[in-house]
């Protein structure tokens, strides 16, 4: 009875390696989780050649080609915008705002926009584009 | 010898419950893992009291676009494909003007992310965006 037990326990694998990896993965996953709070709507951004990537954006700002502005999943509308942003830039107080303006939508509410970010404290805004 | 290494094995903690979490910890955080790069122009509006002023100033290269999406370089029609090389041949005559690009309320967002985009290309850096007139 006992050498049946024992050959059991031999059979086992060493757990130890790949218990290491897990942690090290889970904890490279925790560190850069940044969660963006997505707008929520498809965008068709004007290109743009000189563009650079920013790394530090957490909060988008969908504008569509109907004019409404869309931000964290929402419909909502100019007036109600900055309390918006200053909620959600409470959450990560690192993150940039990048505003997705639709290349058919216009400019004077994306400098609408804009002008509510910077009034709600954010230092960085940025125009979305895609690559030519 | 036998008995002593079955005393050993005894003592062991049971890793299963914490190896599950651990597990479902892992896959959590690899599903909400958003590698999501914004490329992106960055905007500068001049602030309001300084606005006048640039407009006064006619170094500046002040390119505008009216309701129906015509461009206007220093108040001269231009294409929207020749807007680089004006801003370059502008640029060249004074280096220290800076571009203004003033669209009207109705005017295309994308019509003004290109020409910032063509400005940058022509090598003038310093771009704000001002608030249009109708």
């Amino acid at each position: 009875m006992r050498d049946h037990a024992q050959t059991e326990e031999d059979a086992e694998i060493n757990m130890t390696p790949m218990l290491d990896i897990v942690f090290i993965m889970l904890i490279f996953f925790i560190v850069t989780a940044t969660f963006i709070k997505e707008a929520g709507v498809e965008i068709n951004k004007p290109p743009a050649v000189t563009a650079e990537k920013k790394d530090r954006a957490s909060i988008l700002i969908a504008i569509t080609e109907t004019d409404e502005i869309w931000i964290n999943r929402k419909q909502v509308d100019l007036k109600s915008l900055r309390t918006n942003i200053e909620k959600l830039h409470a959450e990560n107080p690192q993150g940039t705002v990048v505003v997705q303006a639709d290349a058919r939508s216009k400019a004077g509410l994306m400098i609408a926009v804009t002008e509510a970010v910077n009034d709600s404290g954010v230092p960085s805004v940025a125009v979305s584009t895609k690559e030519k | 010898m036998r008995k002593f290494s079955k005393a050993e094995e005894e003592a062991e903690i049971n890793m299963t419950p914490m190896l599950d979490i651990v597990f479902i910890m892992l896959i959590f955080f690899i599903v909400t893992a958003s590698f999501v790069k914004e490329s992106g122009l960055d905007v500068n509006k001049p602030p309001p009291n300084e606005q006048q002023k640039k407009d006064d100033d006619k170094k500046n290269i002040l390119i505008q676009v009216d309701s129906s999406n015509r461009i206007f370089v220093n108040l001269r029609p231009v294409d929207i494909a020749s807007v680089r090389a004006n801003v370059e041949r502008l640029h060249a005559e004074n280096p220290e003007g800076v571009v203004v690009i003033q669209p009207a309320e109705d005017a295309f967002a994308g019509i003004v992310v290109e020409i910032y985009d063509q400005a940058r290309q022509a090598g003038v850096y310093n771009v704000s965006i001002a608030e249009g007139r109708q």
